[in-house]
């Protein structure tokens, strides 16, 4: 263990973490995707979600803590933290597809200005130039989880005018075409949370709206990263830099080892 | 109707039940959902140099790779391809990018989609009606099974649009799990994946087993029991089967394997090797263990954590004084 200490100024890493976490409510029962949403949603256990219960989507329940970060969603560790163990059908069927988790977590590749997102294919699908990793769980979290919270490094490339694939849906081509292709009501992706702020969507056009900057970034600067032309909330906020707590909580008891903040894995992500 | 296999104890080698039961031209299942991947058994389905395979597993990650690399498949089912640490699957992204070995046809669903089409093929249903994947391009791009595949129509129970998927069917399935008798009554705990949906639609299924235990100690715990034995045509004795995966509570992923992969099989030229290193140029499991080295898999055991027992109960008699 090294590097620990809480001075060090938060990286934007460690803000998209903070942040997204904080979005998480006590009590609630998460499914987290691979990447991202592990750091985030263990953030929020340790710090303000004791009580949150962690759904896996290879069959695990989760309402402790498991005894190291798990890498991926089906780490040997979470096991010892699960007091289900079960299948497909216990989580992604029973709970997701059954409407009885409140929050769903995942990383992205790239996304466009509904929030649907691509990670299958760069080009045409029968002849990629870049193929991709596909859905997993993705599309399901996207399809059925009645809040779901988005994880995104900045890059203009992940944010681009339209995607070759949706892998996960989004608000669709906004407005009511989510309801109209049959998705369950009142779902959709309600936040994404970038290394540069938050955005969320717009209630009617459903349309991605910058709602909040961390402290020192510009709307340029996040306009630069996205290839349409962004819509601002006319109530942007600044976001609140992680209390020293917070970043101790991450430093030390989430990721003491740098897996995810400090690039301790080797990581080339989608 | 899928064929019943007899009581008999049906161990054998790895290399005669992959020669006995998995042919060119096979839809093989893969068993596990990045826990238990069967390793050893798709190593061997490569020295053994199988053909024009339809592979049909939940998630593939480097073992699907190596199938696809080996120019074992014409045809992928799953969905996900990608090295779990993470990066991507270099031949896998090669076949689909650029045809090599071969192009490669793809079937994809998300993974609770690809979930329902294993169970409603063990259940031999017609199709199984769904909320996901509506609106995504999955409906769009379907690939090798035409319209076998999936479907929108409206409910007619009044739920509006529902995607209808069709049950897929598998020739041959490998799972690697952590105990089985000598019948193939096999065992697994820990995160299960939809791997009893898959192997349900299987003709043949394959166990390889971490350890061969006594069929008494089966029934000291059969909800443990992931298929019964009269669906399983061979049984393989196979420690440490699934490695660079894991097996809950035998040992651990082994990630450095996982990004020595990534790191050489970026090239055509460095998974050519790979695949000689460890695959073709050990003859079986035991040589791809010592080749790996003791202190590597030391290392990978790691401490036990042991699961209370519980009681089944006797139920002998009728209670009566």
């Amino acid at each position: 263990m090294d590097g620990v200490a809480s001075d060090r100024k938060p990286s934007d890493r460690e803000r998209m973490v903070v942040a997204a976490g904080r979005l998480i409510r006590d009590g609630e029962r998460v499914f987290v995707g691979t990447y991202w949403p592990i750091p985030a949603a263990l953030f929020a256990k340790r710090s303000h979600t004791p009580r949150s219960v962690l759904l896996f989507e290879g069959g695990l329940v989760c309402s402790a803590l498991p005894p190291r970060i798990p890498l991926i969603a089906s780490d040997p560790t979470l096991l010892a933290a699960s007091e289900l163990a079960g299948d497909v059908f216990d989580t992604l069927g029973a709970l997701l597809h059954g409407g009885r988790a409140d929050v769903g977590m995942l990383s992205a590749h790239s996304v466009d200005r509904y929030g649907n997102i691509n990670t299958t294919c760069i080009g045409p699908y029968e002849s990629p130039n870049v193929r991709l990793a596909g859905s997993g769980g993705a599309c399901d979290f996207g399809s059925l989880a009645p809040r779901l919270i988005l994880m995104m490094e900045h890059d203009p490339r992940r944010f681009p005018h339209r995607i070759d694939f949706i892998t996960t849906p989004g608000h669709l081509g906004g407005g009511e075409t989510r309801l109209q292709a049959g998705l369950p009501p009142r779902r959709g992706p309600d936040q994404v949370v970038t290394t540069l702020g938050l955005f969320g969507f717009d209630p009617e056009s459903r349309e991605m709206v910058l709602e909040g900057v961390y402290p020192g970034v510009t709307v340029e600067e996040v306009r630069r990263e996205i290839q349409w032309s962004l819509r601002v909330s006319p109530y942007l906020v600044e976001i609140p830099e992680p209390t020293e707590e917070e970043l101790r909580i991450l430093r030390e008891e989430v990721d003491p080892y740098g897996m995810f903040l400090r690039d301790r894995r080797i990581s080339s992500t989608p | 109707m899928p064929p019943s296999f007899s009581d008999k104890d049906k161990r054998m080698t790895m290399e005669e039940a992959v020669s006995r039961f998995v042919r060119d031209g096979d839809v093989l299942y893969l068993g596990g959902f990045l826990h238990g991947e069967p390793y050893a058994a798709a190593h061997e389905i490569i020295r053994q140099g199988k053909r024009d395979l339809t592979l049909s597993t939940a998630a593939g990650t480097l073992l699907v790779d190596q199938l696809i690399g080996a120019g074992c498949v014409r045809r992928l089912i799953t969905s996900y391809c990608w090295n779990p640490i993470p990066a991507p699957t270099h031949a896998f992204r090669r076949a689909v990018e650029r045809g090599i070995p071969h192009p490669l046809e793809l079937e994809e669903y998300s993974l609770l989609g690809l979930s329902l089409a294993y169970f409603a093929g063990a259940l031999n249903l017609p199709f199984v009606a769904t909320k996901t994947m509506l609106g995504s391009s999955y409906l769009e791009k379907q690939g090798f099974l035409g319209d076998r595949k999936l479907r929108v129509m409206d409910s007619p129970f009044g739920d509006g649009p529902v995607c209808l998927i069709a049950p897929l069917r598998h020739d041959v399935g490998i799972v690697q799990l952590q105990r089985s008798d000598p019948r193939g009554n096999g065992q697994a705990w820990g995160l299960l994946g939809p791997t009893k949906y898959g192997l349900q639609c299987c003709d043949r299924v394959i166990v390889c087993a971490e350890e061969i235990v006594e069929e008494d100690k089966i029934r000291t715990d059969p909800n443990r029991t992931l298929i019964p034995g009269f669906r399983c045509c061979a049984v393989v004795e196979e420690p440490w089967g699934a490695h660079p995966s894991y097996i809950q509570g035998y040992y651990d992923r082994d990630w450095r394997f996982a990004a020595e992969y990534e790191r050489e099989t970026r090239t055509e030229g460095g998974f050519k090797q790979f695949l000689k290193k460890w695959i073709l140029k050990t003859k079986n499991r035991k040589e791809y263990l010592k080749l790996l080295g003791k202190d590597r898999l030391t290392a990978l055991r790691g401490g036990r954590r042991v699961s209370s027992s519980v009681s089944y109960g006797l139920y002998e008699g009728f209670g009566e004084p």
